[in-house]
């Protein structure tokens, strides 16, 4: 059984048409739609480490789902959420949850402990649009309205801000695997670099600008490291994935979904394929040696935005 | 209850129900040009120039002068042809239900339309119950999810290992098992690239264009929960239908196009033609419906009420069948045999025409039932078995239309073997309620006898005891009406009536000579149980015979007659006393 459900490799995309859809990666095929919440489009997707789980969070709404079972309601539901939460992610081991939200705070969960609770809470003073994860498990970087960008301590409890540009909104945030860099992006079309590093007395990863990229001309709306490190990816609402070069971050290449918005975006494993979810509605599987898209995955009825690809390597 | 008694109101209710309880859609396409309530009340319009009936309006212009009212809401054409076959119906109006559409009348004369959910047999629930009932499901479904207060207070982690700070490995590799050296470029695999890799020739799936009318999980859309037989399946699942739910809005194209999406993943064995050459059908509890046309493709599916359907590839109209019923169920008169069978055969080979060599790709296909013998209309070349094909269809239209034709009235005219050995010429008369034995007219010798009609639950059986080269013996077996055991006359008992004895020959002697399962001695009758039946013989040539025993055999067998099996239970156990004896 476990096994098959490592065989199953799965994509899940959520969008503005309140469902969940789960596809098997290779053929494109829809296995499994789930309601979301009638009143809410999908922010965000993360699936828990051992793959059971999917949770997914919108408009004052959080909710994980049962990927093994045939249910399509949701196996646990947070309440008296307020206003858009807008990431989520596991910590490694499955043992906590982070949720970001427009109510200017970062909160974390513990999972594993009976009625799942919270057990840190962070305020950003802004709504806070993004958060993510340092390899190193204890660091979570986050962006917010007012441009600020975070880096918090969960451990310690220390936290660290940068604001690179005035009048901007970061919309995301991310760290490279390999726990190098970090990257800010907003909604200037302009994404920012700094470079991490820690020591090991060090309580906490230390922030050095490195480069800021004009990337875009519009509204940049997710980056992301490629699980190699080497790449570092934005989309944009200009309808084009720009794909940039680690450790000079210089443009390497583009994907084009023209007069679309590119709501998110994940790597395999490997770093050779590329999943994009676009406000046409339709989620495409990219071979990014030859930059062409290789399979659509359709079902969805309008725009979808997020979208969360679990892969694993399988040796040479 | 006025309105009961008032035709037009009867005609309109009737007609209105008709529709609106009509799944099929199809209503429209046969009822449109015959609404007969407006013929009448047009009808009776004209005809009231005439002859005033007193029940119209007095503000009404006389039709005849094409006043506003009348003449701007029915179409003219009907209203001159409709004349004459009306014209002896005494067609009453009430006043007020006589008005045309442009006035005041609410009336849809239909319990089932109605003008106020309130009113009326069937009260709507409220709101409120429904909102209630809403309520109610969710707390159920709520039951089983766990539940979180996302502002509830921060209790921070009782164990110091909660969060633990992991090593970042300063390569580029999340984990240390594989060496860094070979990282350069596609050191690893990931799964996807190996189940890629295991697919390449897996394109993607030519129906995945009508992925998204799938209606599962749809938040505030109109949705449509259909069961689809899919013809085009090997036999066992075939007869398991596909449940879709699709969206209530996609047309039937595209509801074709979602099922062979559907098919595609679930029976990816199973080849599937290009759209154009599948349909969806009616079906009612795996029967074909197929002489009914299949259901429009520009249609939405939420016109239609249907819970089964049938997808199957697109068969051509059967136009054999559509002639055949105009022609005959029209007149219901008696048809020269010649003709019907130089029509039958016009209608085979229009069928052979059309090209019925349908499974083209799949032999499941063309063994299957109806669609199979029906066939693509595309000319798909090189299959094998075009002309089995088409002698089973023809076959079947064959004994279709006898089945049809089995209960029209048809007469014969053949001897009855009277009294051992006269011979009488008679007008045997088959219907699917009767037959009738009547002298002919120019009978000369024989005293005039009356007609017998004989009720067509008396008829046990029919068959051809003897042949010869042009003549035979055809024998007809009835149920005595008499009770009492009284065989031992043998000829005489149980006549239908008194006067009809003459024409009951019903003995043993003159047929039975030459019939070989004739019960021997033992007279005419069965007496095993207490049905006793008797038989009428008659002498004609062979082809009449062939047909009075094929005519009457398939009516029988039509309405399962008991008295038939009955019939044929007692002389299986006759015979096998009879052997038993020897």
């Amino acid at each position: 059984m476990g096994d098959q459900q490592q065989q199953q490799l799965i994509l899940a995309t959520g969008g503005y048409d309140h469902t969940i859809k789960v596809w098997q990666a290779h053929t494109g095929n829809c296995i499994k739609t789930m309601r979301f919440v009638e009143t809410s489009q999908v922010n965000a997707l993360d699936r828990t480490p051992d793959k059971t789980r999917l949770a997914a969070c919108g408009y004052q709404c959080i909710r994980l789902y049962d990927l093994e079972s045939n249910c399509t309601a949701p196996v646990i539901n947070f309440d008296g959420v307020q206003k858009n939460v807008t990431r989520l992610g596991f910590q490694e081991d499955g043992n906590w949850m982070f949720t970001a939200g427009e109510d200017h705070h970062v909160r974390i969960w513990d999972m594993i402990s009976a009625p799942p609770h919270c057990s840190r809470v962070f305020d950003c003073e802004a709504p806070v649009n993004s958060a993510c994860l340092h390899p190193n498990q204890v660091e979570i970087g986050m962006g917010s309205q007012n441009g600020s960008v975070f880096l918090w301590d969960v451990k310690s409890e220390k936290h660290e801000r940068i604001v690179p540009e005035v009048d901007a909104s970061i919309q995301d945030v991310a760290i490279s695997p390999d726990g190098r860099y970090l990257a800010a992006a907003n909604n200037k079309g302009n994404c920012y670099i700094w470079t991490l590093t820690s020591s090991p007395d060090q309580k906490m990863s230390t922030l050095r600008p490195f480069k800021p990229i004009k990337a875009h001309k519009r509204y940049i709306l997710r980056c992301k490291f490629s699980p190699d490190s080497k790449l570092l990816l934005t989309t944009s609402g200009d309808g084009t994935v720009g794909v940039w070069k680690t450790p000079d971050f210089s443009k390497c290449g583009e994907l084009c979904i023209e007069n679309y918005w590119v709501w998110d975006a994940a790597f395999s494993a490997d770093s050779k394929w590329l999943f994009t979810a676009s406000s046409d509605g339709v989620a495409r599987l990219w071979k990014l040696e030859t930059r062409s898209p290789i399979r659509d995955y359709t079902g969805h009825t309008k725009a979808i935005t997020a979208l969360s690809f679990k892969d694993e390597i399988v040796g040479k | 209850m006025a309105t009961y008694s008032n035709q037009h109101w009867l005609l309109s209710h009737i007609r209105n129900s008709f529709i609106s309880t009509d799944d099929t859609g199809m209503c429209e396409t046969v009822m449109l040009s015959d609404d007969m309530p407006k013929h009448y009340l047009r009808k009776y319009g004209n005809s009231g120039a005439g002859g005033d009936h007193g029940h119209r309006r007095p503000q009404k212009p006389p039709p005849g002068d094409a006043g506003p009212a009348t003449t701007t809401t029915f179409e003219q054409r009907n209203i001159r042809q409709a004349d004459q076959p009306f014209q002896d119906v005494d067609f009453i109006c009430y006043p007020g239900l006589d008005l045309s559409d442009d006035e005041e009348d609410q009336s849809t004369h239909s319990f089932d339309i109605q003008m106020y959910p309130e009113v009326g047999a069937h009260r709507f629930r409220s709101n409120t119950a429904q909102k209630l009932e809403k309520l109610d499901i969710a707390k159920r479904r709520a039951a089983r999810i766990k539940s979180i207060n996302y502002q509830e207070q921060v209790q921070p982690p009782e164990s110091e290992d909660f969060f633990k700070r992991k090593e970042v490995p300063q390569s580029a590799k999340k984990s240390a098992n594989s060496n860094e050296d070979e990282l350069s470029d596609g050191g690893f695999q990931s799964q996807l690239t190996e189940q890629l890799a295991k697919s390449p020739k897996q394109t993607q799936n030519r129906f995945i264009d009508f992925a998204r009318f799938d209606g599962t999980s749809q938040v505030g859309m109109q949705t449509k929960r259909i069961n689809v037989y899919l013809n085009m399946l090997p036999e066992p699942d075939r007869n398991y239908p596909l449940k879709i739910c699709v969206l209530a809005t996609a047309k039937i194209q595209e509801v074709i196009g979602f099922v062979c999406y559907k098919t595609s993943l679930q029976y990816p064995d199973v080849p599937l033609k290009s759209l154009q050459h599948y349909a969806l059908y009616m079906t009612e509890d795996n029967d074909d419906m197929e002489d009914f046309p299949p259901l429009d493709n520009r249609e939405p599916c939420s016109k239609f009420g249907f819970s089964h359907l049938t997808l199957a590839e697109r068969r051509p109209l059967a136009p054999v069948t559509r002639v055949d019923y105009h022609g005959q169920l029209g007149t219901k008169s008696m048809t020269s045999e010649e003709d019907k069978t130089a029509l039958a055969e016009a209608a085979v080979k229009a069928l052979q025409n059309i090209n019925l060599n349908g499974g083209t790709t799949d032999p499941g296909g063309a063994g299957g039932g109806a669609a199979g013998g029906g066939g693509g209309a595309t000319a798909g070349a090189g299959d094998d078995s075009p002309n089995d094909n088409v002698k089973e269809y023809e076959k079947r239209l064959l004994n279709h239309n006898e089945m049809l034709e089995a209960p029209m009235h048809r007469t014969f005219r053949l001897n009855i073997i009277d009294k051992r050995f006269f011979k009488s010429d008679v007008v045997l008369g088959i219907s699917g309620e009767r037959i009738e034995i009547d002298q002919y007219k120019n009978a000369k010798f024989w005293p005039q006898k009356k007609p017998v009609s004989t009720s067509i639950d008396l008829v046990a059986h029919c068959e051809i005891v003897e042949r010869r080269q042009l003549k035979a013996l055809l024998r007809i077996w009835l149920k005595s009406n008499s009770s009492s055991p009284s065989f031992s006359t043998g000829c005489t008992s149980a006549p239908i009536n008194a006067s009809v004895t003459t024409l009951n020959m019903g003995s043993s002697s003159a047929g039975i000579a030459h019939s070989p399962s004739s019960p021997g001695h033992t007279s005419g009758f069965f007496s095993s149980s207490n049905i006793r039946f008797k038989h009428y013989d008659f002498d004609t040539d062979t082809h009449t015979a062939d047909q009075i025993h094929n005519k009457l055999n398939c009516i029988l067998e039509m309405r399962s007659s008991e008295l038939r099996r009955e019939f044929l239970l007692q002389r299986e156990r006759k015979l096998e006393k009879r052997q038993l004896k020897l």
